[in-house]
């Protein structure tokens, strides 16, 4: 009788894949000419991209071009869903005119934080455009290929690097396109340190506080929120590496797919794919918090305290108050301690908060409103602690569904309030040593 | 002459001898066409110098050095 | 009765923008495979007054039970038995991409190939003889370009056929590795049960490449000894 040893060797699993291939080599023998056709496109793009002294530079600009197109390109659309925004709060003020609830409630509760928020769909959407076309057109792989020693000996696989992109635009897509890294310990780093990176939602807390606490000095306080985000996204990987997913990141066998020019058509449905999660997000979590912080500061325990109140003593007052007292050695008070609550539900909330709570409308007045009563290193300190802690609620949501563990979303929540807490602690005694803790000071 | 995938250099082309390692890699290897009989042709490093890209069956894959390691091929190519 | 497909192929051959084609977005489903990760997109298109059920299985290179993508795809196409398979193969990367066609035969599913990115395997210096790769297979194989929505209309003409005449792929092995097949499947055949839940020849293939979860399956089984005297 014949043994399978006697047919296929020591190895049979290896033996029969080579067996199929062989198979194929027959089939294709008679069904498949190739012409020489000399180096493909493919193959000189590659000369330059994959280049030993080129390739981690044209990486580098790559990621900066990306960044960029998000910014630039966005600014015309900003302005067309600002005048929408407008035009759409100002119809709802005339045909609700008289009744004075339902006016608060849709031109400051909706429209007044909306109009400053949803402009910034613009930047998310387009990064994630831009993010779309180069991994269509087979670029990712090659920037994975590029990148994986360097994020290696950081503990994560040169794939999360397309996690950690994405990760600009909006973290919940992010966290779920995770799925693409093979091996739990991978997989789960890469989710538990994506959190970190500064996603598109953050951004309007920096632009109201930069222009506020740095004018002249905006971008390049918003430069370093987005650095400090990557930093603290790679010690989080590499502590995860170290202590409790210990051992080697996955193997790196990895196709290089040929180049190719995406259709429109495809990179917008796959902008879109992604997109539409942080819309579902806004749609609801924005929406929600929007009404119950409004709710909860237009209403106290003596009742509704009418039009442009006195926050102080509402709900939101009284909720500000109760966690005061944990903020206080970063300069906060209970208006910035209840923005960070409401700042859970979906980050941009705090400007929104921030507006109803001084009572003023538009970026500008409540910048001004800000610089009246806090200091720069104050200022820093709130946006590190947006930054870091906790995503918001719907990023908890997908981790929880992405890790399938109530532990590991607790693990993920506890360890972002206490980093936010010791750097924002940090920042703030490094800035009042250098006599940026003075209010009005800059 | 028998040697470790990973010792070729840029440009080098050899037939696959044996593909060692541990289960579910060595699979996926062979699975990807790296398998004993297969012509592969060392492409390029990584500029860092690692993961590796060789074109095989006709496509480009790469592996890491330490995978790499694992497969032996022989440089005396036939045809 | 609606018809199950479902649409399996390598990674980067252009798979979704082929479910793109067959199903507009708006009557897309997405969700996930029950109790994993891994995104599960269905949705429905009628073609000639009949309606079909089209089913994205995630991309892969293999069916091995080693990778989540590859078990839920093998799981699904097992259990599931679905009318037709799709099996999408990149024409520029014919050879490698005929492995999982071969996996797929091995399963004794009843396939469609749908011969993709046909305008590039050209720019290679291709040149596919699709009625000789059709006979020498024995499944149909259509040419498409997806990108420019070249090629639909013959692949839904293709899937319809397959559904209204089921032709099961078969793959015959050199005769030195038949003769094994032959013999575990002569010893499989003894658990009824087993064999019809199966195909009787890809457990022996599975077997003999001693896979985690055919092994486990035969382990419950009181086949167990006389099939490792084929291996011993």
């Amino acid at each position: 009788m014949k043994r399978v040893k006697a047919v296929l060797g020591d190895d049979p699993e290896i033996a029969f894949a080579e067996r199929r291939y062989k198979m194929i080599g027959g089939i294709l023998e008679e069904c498949l000419t190739k012409t020489e056709t000399g180096m493909t496109f493919s193959d000189k793009l590659d000369k330059v991209l994959l280049n030993k002294y080129l390739g981690i530079p044209i990486f580098l600009i790559l990621v900066w071009a990306l960044f960029q197109f998000s910014i630039e390109a966005s600014g015309v659309f900003m302005v067309i869903i600002e005048t929408a925004l407008v035009t759409v709060g100002a119809f709802f003020g005339t045909l609700l005119e008289g009744n004075e609830m339902a006016t608060s409630l849709v031109q400051d509760g909706i429209f007044g934080g909306f109009a400053f928020i949803l402009p910034f769909l613009a930047p998310i959407f387009l990064m994630f455009l831009g993010i779309a076309w180069l991994e269509d057109s087979g670029y990712f792989a090659r920037a994975a290929f590029v990148m994986d020693k360097l994020l290696r000996k950081l503990g994560v696989h040169g794939k999360t690097f397309i996690p950690m992109m994405l990760g600009f635009g909006c973290n919940i897509p992010a966290i779920m396109a995770c799925r693409s890294i093979e091996g739990e310990k991978d997989r789960m780093i890469s989710i538990l340190s994506n959190p970190y990176i500064s996603c598109g939602a953050r951004l309007p807390v920096y632009v109201l506080f930069a222009a506020a606490f740095f004018p002249g000095f905006e971008g390049s306080v918003i430069f370093s929120m987005y650095m400090l985000g990557l930093a603290v996204a790679i010690f989080t990987a590499w502590l995860l590496r170290k202590t409790l997913f210990k051992g080697e990141p996955e193997p790196f066998i990895m196709e290089l797919p040929i180049y190719r020019v995406p259709t429109l058509r495809e990179s917008v449905l796959h902008m879109w794919e992604r997109g539409v999660v942080f819309l579902k997000k806004a749609g609801t979590w924005l929406f929600l918090g929007a009404i119950i912080l409004w709710f909860m500061s237009a209403f106290g325990p003596a009742g509704y305290l009418g039009i442009d109140p006195d926050v102080s003593v509402s709900y939101t007052g009284i909720l500000g108050g109760l966690i005061q007292p944990i903020f206080a050695p970063l300069g906060f008070d209970w208006r910035l301690g209840a923005a960070l609550i409401f700042a859970f539900l979906a980050k941009e909330i705090a400007v929104e908060s921030l507006g109803i709570i001084f009572a003023v409308e538009g970026d500008i007045a409540i910048g001004g409103a800000l610089a009246g009563v806090f200091s720069p290193a104050t200022a820093a300190a709130f946006m590190i602690f947006i930054l870091l802690y906790i995503p918001c609620v719907a990023a908890v949501g997908t981790i929880k569904s992405e890790t399938n563990s109530w532990k590991w979303t607790l693990f993920s929540v506890v360890y972002s309030i206490i980093i936010a807490y010791v750097i924002a602690a940090i920042a703030f005694a490094l800035l009042s040593a250098i006599g940026l803790g003075v209010i009005g000071g800059a | 002459m028998e040697t470790k995938l990973s010792d070729l250099k840029s440009g080098n082309i050899a037939t696959v001898t044996k593909v060692a390692g541990s289960g579910a890699v060595k699979r996926r290897i062979a699975d990807m066409g790296i398998t004993p009989g297969a012509r592969i042709e060392m492409i390029r490093n990584a500029p860092l110098g690692d993961p590796i890209e060789f074109k095989v069956r006709g496509y480009l894959l790469t592996l890491r050095r330490s995978e790499a390691e694992d497969v032996m091929v022989s440089t005396e190519v036939q045809r | 009765m609606t018809v199950r497909v479902a649409l399996i192929g390598n990674p980067n051959v252009g798979k979704s923008v082929i479910f793109n084609n067959l199903v507009p977005g708006a009557r897309q489903h997405v969700g996930n495979w029950p109790g994993k990760t891994v995104e599960k997109k269905t949705g429905k298109y009628r073609y000639k007054g009949e309606e079909y059920e089209l089913v994205d299985l995630p991309g892969c290179y293999s069916l091995t039970a080693r990778a989540v993508d590859e078990l839920v795809s093998r799981t699904y196409i097992l259990e599931e038995k679905p009318d037709v398979v799709v099996d999408i193969v990149d024409a520029s990367n014919v050879e490698r991409n005929l492995y999982l066609t071969l996996l797929l035969m091995e399963l004794e599913t009843n396939i469609v190939v749908a011969l993709n990115q046909m305008d590039v395997a050209k720019s290679k210096g291709y040149t596919i003889r699709t009625e000789a790769l059709a006979s020498r297979l024995g499944v149909p194989v259509v040419e498409t370009i997806a990108t420019q929505k070249v090629g639909m209309e013959k692949l839904k003409a293709a899937i319809e056929n397959a559904a209204k005449s089921p032709k099961p792929a078969s793959l015959t092995y050199p005769s030195d590795i038949e003769d094994l097949i032959e013999k575990l499947v002569t010893i499989l055949s003894a658990d009824a049960s087993l064999v019809t839940h199966h195909p009787a020849r890809w457990l022996a293939i599975k077997l003999i490449e001693r896979d985690k979860e055919v092994l486990e399956m035969i382990q419950e089984t009181t086949l167990d000894s006389k099939i490792e005297e084929v291996f011993a």
